[in-house]
């Protein structure tokens, strides 16, 4: 009887099973695999107003900065990592040139190192009378705000972030957003399915700037285009900067669903993008940082690169010292634009020789104030 | 293939704990059809979802194929697990081993091609193992504080050795120059025909044919013998007399002892054994295709999932090989596509949970079955009020659904009874 009973219940719970079967939802069917397969309609091309992109940075003025001793704190990875770390150097070593700098000492950060020893290694630079000092990366932000006070003689730049309170320290900030826009165009006139990918490596305030301008400048110049994004971690988690293996597989599924131009702004992430666009037919890639197209290490992939967000902090270093030299700070902008020159796009690889003058006139409607770049995503 | 736990209704207390008593109850389900059992469950479970939801790239073999790939190193750390736990020895550091695998495998592969790039692999992750054994058994230094010493040892070991070898050539101490890497085949009749039928989007076949065919194309040497392996460790640990004799070591070593087998010798073996397969799981993240080379915390925890992997598959191969493989096929559905997808599994979850209840009342087991209800109740709610997940927490939705199958499984689960003992030749009394 009792095992009646049971079977009666698996019965009805069996039926209220075959009906819960049929109440999944539709999905929302945000496009299918594979994508339209046309070139987007582009929007007209906006005007080039000349005489406003500066062609060289070089004042002419010629200045002698042979007094100062220079400090320079990088972060992980240091002189070498052909990324934001060698951008600094190359700053340093143009400045050596043009301002007769000699006296420069550089050390480097470790991986997961604890804040003391930031800290300890500014000191450092600081008691041993370099001035000004410069640090490479946000993550010497919270050690400045410590150290910054102590010396209030001592001059510091930080790259990519602000220190509150701390007038001695000069921030070093870069609108990436505007340089992500630029190609975010180039984006848009190179694709082939009217379909772009952006694959970022940590979800910071930061990354996010490059998703904005790159969001907002393939909508710019193809209103219907579809920008997918991936973040590989969340804020906080910072694997997502090392894991091109996770890097891949987000391409690959970018890919698969029609997008055809990726930019990455993933760090050392950015590798396994790079492999997954080089392994798909007719694919795109826009590099970040550095001109990624000329790095050693990804000349494997250099055909699929077809330009990259240049993030000059070298031009930063060279501005800040040579405002240290004469002595006068108020000249140094607050964060470097595309007029600055602090971003630009690489044109190495001759890729987009065809679209230039389309970018050029975005950049001088940006430079002119026309056209404002957001530096957050949906806002 | 469970010891069948009968120790409630345990007729004879005075009876000894090793062994089992006769009359050896009825097995209902051997090994191979239960684990066919699950294989067919998942797969209805994962088409009945993408057919309802809609979205075909829930079976799609581009999915099948990420799911794979990085459900490898997870694997072979995971069977790393295995072998040292089955005769004792708790091994954290199957992710230093593994990241001394990854150097290895650079190095190797570097110098003298993939195989190469392979063997040394197994090689500096046997010699991370080689340490922990010495510690672990010649010392008797505790278990957990030996591998969490071998893990800083294997970060700060490659570290210094990649900058010494790698710098000079590839210009940063934290990466490696660009690494051969192994070819890989397709089983191309087959796998075109797999893909016409793909492309039907017919309920069930296609969805058969995009795992069929995700799993047989691009297909590299060290994917093949990866998953070799799971079959070879379970017929060298439960299938010959070598095997029998490790696992009584981490049964019970001074029995083992009683009757003539070397202890210290065996557990060296495995947890030699245990390094060499982790640090094959790191070469599975530098010599396959597309892969970039070694890079300074490429491993990002892999070995300790390996290792809840393991306890997951209740330290047998087939569990664990199904633990890497749910964890791998998570991780590539929110990478591919995140937040539609893992929502889907949603549903997924919900349609497994029901299939559970219904078995459960047909057993006539009614908590677990309320349970089992409730649950799947509370899902279908979260699924039906929400279009997506937040993008926040997609990442970690491989390491939720780890935790929550680990909570549910956890009853069931049976640890080898000597691990993580001090053994003393002789001690036994």
């Amino acid at each position: 009887m009792r095992r009646m009973r049971g079977v009666v219940l698996a019965v009805i719970a069996l039926t209220g099973a075959m009906s819960l079967v049929a109440c999944a939802k539709d999905a929302g069917r945000r496009g299918s695999v594979g994508g339209q397969a046309a070139a987007c309609k582009l929007a007209d091309k906006p005007e080039l107003i000349p005489g406003l992109i500066a062609t060289t940075t070089a004042t002419g003025e010629r200045i002698d900065g042979s007094h100062l001793r220079v400090g320079l704190a990088f972060d992980v990875g240091g002189r070498g990592d052909e990324s934001f770390n060698d951008a600094a150097a190359a700053g340093i070593d143009r400045a050596k040139e043009e301002l007769g700098i000699t006296d420069v000492r550089e050390v480097t950060a470790s991986h997961q190192e604890s804040e003391d020893v930031k800290q300890s290694r500014l000191r450092q630079l600081a008691q041993d009378g370099f001035n000004p000092i410069i640090a490479v990366g946000f993550s010497y932000a919270d050690s400045l705000e410590a150290v910054a006070p102590e010396f209030p003689n001592v001059r510091f730049a930080l790259v990519d972030a602000t220190v509150e309170g701390a007038p001695n320290v000069t921030p070093l900030l870069f609108s990436e957003e505007q340089g992500s826009f630029l190609v975010g165009v180039a984006a848009a006139y190179k694709s082939r399915n009217c379909h772009v990918g952006f694959v970022g490596g940590v979800e910071t305030p930061l990354i996010q700037k490059f998703e904005a301008g790159f969001l907002q400048g393939a909508k710019a110049a193809a209103p219907d285009i579809r920008v997918d994004v991936k973040y590989l971690t969340s804020a906080g988690d910072f694997s997502g900067f090392n894991d091109p293996e996770k890097a891949t597989h987000s391409t690959r599924g970018l890919l698969d669903r029609g997008a055809d131009v990726i930019y990455q702004a993933a760090g050392g992430s950015g590798k396994g993008v790079f492999a997954a666009v080089d392994d798909a037919d007719g694919a795109m890639a826009i590099g970040v940082d550095s001109d990624q197209y000329k790095q050693k290490n990804l000349a494997a992939y250099r055909d699929v690169i077809i330009t990259s967000m240049l993030k000059r902090v070298d031009v930063g270093v060279v501005d800040f010292l040579r405002a240290v030299a004469k002595n006068d700070l108020s000249a140094m902008p607050d964060v470097l634009n595309l007029k600055e020159n602090g971003v630009d796009y690489a044109t190495s690889g001759g890729k987009l020789d065809d679209i230039e003058d389309v970018l050029e006139a975005y950049k001088s409607q940006i430079i002119a104030g026309n056209i404002e770049v957001r530096d957050r995503p949906g806002a | 293939m469970n010891l069948v736990t009968t120790s409630s209704a345990e007729p004879n207390p005075s009876a000894g704990p090793m062994t089992e008593p006769a009359p050896a109850p009825r097995r209902r389900v051997p090994g191979w059809l239960s684990a066919m059992l699950w294989v067919a469950i998942a797969i209805t479970v994962v088409s009945t979802t993408s057919y309802f939801t809609g979205l075909p790239e829930l079976t799609s073999s581009g999915t099948v194929q990420t799911a794979l790939r990085l459900a490898l190193p997870i694997m072979l750390a995971g069977l790393g697990g295995l072998w040292a736990e089955r005769a004792g020895v708790i091994n954290i550091g199957l992710e230093g081993m593994m990241i001394m695998g990854t150097w290895g495998a650079a190095w190797g592969g570097y110098q003298w091609g993939p195989w190469a790039g392979m063997l040394a692999a197994a090689v500096f992750g046997a010699l991370g193992g080689l340490v922990h054994a010495v510690a672990t058994i010649t010392f008797n230094v505790n278990h957990i504080v030996s591998g969490v010493a071998i893990n800083l040892l294997g970060a700060g070991v490659t570290k210094y050795l990649s900058t010494l070898i790698f710098a000079p050539i590839s210009q940063n101490p934290r990466e490696s120059p660009a690494v051969p890497k192994f070819d890989t085949f397709s089983v191309q009749p087959l796998t075109d025909w797999l893909r016409s039928l793909e492309d039907l989007q017919r309920v069930g076949i296609s969805d058969v044919a995009g795992i069929l065919r995700g799993l047989l194309i691009n297909v590299s040497p060290l994917t093949l013998i990866a998953i070799l392996l799971v079959p070879v460790s379970f017929f060298v640990l439960w299938r010959s007399p070598f095997g029998l004799r490790l696992r009584s070591c981490g049964e019970n070593p001074v029995a083992a002892e009683s009757l003539g087998v070397n202890v210290y010798r065996y557990k060296y073996l495995a947890v030699t054994a245990s390094g060499a397969l982790a640090g094959l799981g790191g070469a599975a993240l530098v010599l396959q295709h597309g892969q970039p080379g070694y890079l300074e915390g490429q491993t990002g925890g892999r070995g300790f999932i390996g290792l809840a992997a393991m306890i997951f598959g209740n330290w047998r191969p087939g569990g664990l090989l199904g633990g890497a493989a749910l964890f791998g096929y998570t991780d590539g559905l929110q990478l591919r596509r995140g937040e539609e997808t893992v929502h889907a599994l949603l549903y997924g979850a919900v349609l497994f949970l029901v299939a559970l209840a219904i078995f459960q009342l047909i057993r006539r087991r009614w908590l677990p079955m309320v349970i089992a209800g409730a649950s799947a109740g509370l899902l279908y709610a979260l699924y039906w009020y929400t279009d997506e997940l937040p993008e926040q927490l997609t990442p970690y939705a491989p390491h939720f659904l780890t935790l929550i199958v680990l909570a549910v499984a956890a009853q069931r689960l049976r640890p080898p009874a000597a691990i993580g003992a001090t053994y003393r030749k002789g001690e036994g009394g």
